[in-house]
């Protein structure tokens, strides 16, 4: 996990659903197609033009909806450093943990970003930096269950520790 | 402790836990369907590489597809019953109906359970009082079946309190649509929803089940009745087996909510999401093409005799296409039985084979762009069936709709 991203910021709106973010007909398409679709019903030019460390913002309760994975695992496909969003849908929340996309709730990050903005996002301190604006916010931290499976690269390879109760 | 903290202390070896700690917990269910049957599977495979440890307890249901439109998707279902039978667990085949009917009706749910599914909508099981909640593929791929465990992060118990007498033509499925708008898409993120009061308590098995269902959609983790006596005598009627019931204590709760209904019109779900709910009298008069009974909403024996009682007598809209998707095999007998496949047909609308309906419009269902739909369904985001708009409503709503070829008041039909 990098302790910190830096990249240009997208900027989507409250209760975004699975669907928007990876069209349901698109479920079972190779992953090199659906990446070029990802969020595009929302804004066209995101799956055109994100780059590596680029950062996702959204409002309330981003990934609603359908608990599908893919999602998440499209959304990582494109490159993206992190989510940044007022705060997630459970299944969006656990599946990102699970297979390593970083993300952070952030409450009133929303009010702090304008799209194209260039954020520094902290992982371990939960910061975010406007370097355009000079805003600053505070995320509410990663639960350390959450952080190891985060640092281990997902769920997988923690899993017999878990199951087995090892270091619980 | 509540019934969510007594049922997760149970299941992970504790005495006790508490909001907020997160617990490994034994899973008694896991369910998934066509769609995420087959990328679980291809995780387990590929990364986890793992045998199924108790097959006994995953269930499969091929919900999505009735009948597989292209080859791709038959490849897939194809695929998804080698896998099933190579490890051995249950498989409900194209036909069986909706996953959750399909389960609860086989007597896989039980009280005091922890079901888990790929399917967001499983927290609807909750209606029988045991601990349900859906989880990603990579939740059931790494842990669920390899290992029979989960992880959660236990949450704050909401009770919402709901009383008084609906007039006629309001159904269970209205005060739920109401309470979705109330409550509000993600106003529960994180919380575990207990859904009580006399209003609630008085409603038969299969109407509570229209409650623990808008749990995800109001960002809940999960969503139940306290298992009563009622709940105990459906079980066994269903299964042939009474099971024992394990009871929340009433004050371990973050917060009671409360609503009262006696006053409430039928309610509509208007687009772009579930959560823009609108009495039907600021809707009626809105045109529709398509009206369908089905989803895990719809599609229930109780929903078929309710259009039932707007069609008597009565024929669908020349310009209306009425859908009707029974929940289960054994939904489609009774409706049999009771004589209303016959009528519903007589009366304009079509039946199709039990499944989750239009769901995604994977094998029916799409709409054009200048089209709309009502329907019993759970979810209306765009893009969702094509580009057409999606409104959800009860079971007379969208009969009457139906008839009238536009959003109507179903009171103006069932008297």
């Amino acid at each position: 996990m990098k302790a910190q991203v830096r990249g240009r910021c997208w900027v989507f709106g409250d209760n975004v659903p699975t669907d928007a973010i990876v069209r349901s007909h698109l479920i079972t398409r190779p992953m090199d197609e659906i990446r070029r679709h990802v969020l595009e019903g929302l804004n066209p030019r995101f799956p055109r033009e994100v780059q590596a460390d680029d950062v996702v913002v959204a409002g309330r309760h981003f990934g609603q909806s359908s608990g599908r994975a893919i999602a998440v695992r499209a959304l990582k496909a494109t490159g993206v450093g992190c989510v940044v969003a007022e705060s997630f849908a459970r299944t969006f929340y656990r599946n990102a943990f699970e297979m390593g996309l970083p993300i952070l709730e952030c409450p009133g990050i929303t009010g702090l970003v304008s799209e194209g903005d260039v954020l520094t996002v902290d992982l371990e301190e939960g910061s975010v930096v406007n370097e355009t604006t000079g805003g600053r916010a505070q995320a509410t931290p990663i639960p350390p269950f959450l952080r190891r499976m985060l640092e281990a690269g997902g769920i997988i390879p923690i899993a017999r520790q878990l199951a087995e109760g090892v270091d619980r | 402790m509540n019934l969510v903290e007594k049922i997760l202390a149970r299941a992970s070896g504790r005495a006790r836990v508490t909001p907020g700690e997160v617990v490994i917990a034994d899973v008694d269910r896991i369910l998934l369907h066509d769609l995420s049957c087959y990328l679980t599977a291809k995780v387990l495979e590929e990364e986890v590489r793992q045998p199924v440890r108790y097959p006994e307890r995953v269930v499969v249901v091929f919900d999505h597809h009735f009948s597989p439109p292209t080859e791709e998707q038959a490849r897939m279902l194809q695929a998804n019953r080698a896998w099933a039978q190579r490890h051995g667990v249950h498989l409900f085949d194209c036909g069986s109906g909706n996953i959750h009917h399909v389960a609860l009706h086989a007597g896989f749910i039980q009280p005091g359970t922890v079901v888990v599914g790929s399917d967001s909508h499983t927290p609807v099981h909750g209606t029988v009082g045991c601990f349900a909640t859906g989880l990603g593929n990579y939740s059931h791929a790494a842990l669920g079946l390899p290992f029979g465990k989960a992880w959660f992060r236990v949450p704050e118990l909401v009770r919402i309190e709901v009383e008084g007498t609906t007039r006629p033509g309001v159904t269970a499925r209205d005060v739920a649509l109401f309470l979705t708008g109330q409550i509000g898409e993600g106003g529960m993120i994180y919380r575990a929803l207990e859904f009580a009061g006399p209003y609630v308590e008085g409603l038969e098995v299969f109407d509570r089940w229209l409650f623990p269902l808008i749990a995800v959609d109001v960002g809940a983790k999960s969503g139940h009745v306290q298992p009563d006596e009622r709940t105990l005598n459906f079980l066994a009627e269903l299964t042939g087996h009474r099971p024992e019931a394990v009871r929340g204590d009433g004050d371990d709760v973050a917060e009671v909510l409360g609503w009262e209904v006696s006053g409430l019109e039928p309610q509509v779900a208007c687009p772009p999401t579930v959560g823009n709910v609108h009495p039907v009298s600021e809707v009626a008069g809105v045109p529709i093409q398509w009206a369908e009974l089905g989803g895990h909403g719809g599609g229930r024996l109780q929903d078929i005799r309710l259009a039932a009682q707007v069609l008597r007598g009565r024929h669908v809209h020349p310009g209306v296409r009425f859908n009707v998707v029974p929940s289960s095999r054994w939904v489609f007998t009774q409706a049999l039985r009771e004589g209303l496949v016959e009528e519903l047909h007589r009366a304009g609308a079509t039946w199709f084979p039990p499944s989750a309906g239009s769901n995604q419009a994977i094998n029916m269902g799409a709409l054009a762009e200048d089209e709309a739909m009502v329907s019993t369904h759970a979810r209306n985001f765009p893009g969702r069936n094509g580009s057409g708009r999606m409104y959800l409503a009860s079971a007379l709503t969208v009969a009457a709709s139906a008839v009238a070829g536009c959003l109507s008041d179903p009171r103006e039909f069932v008297r």
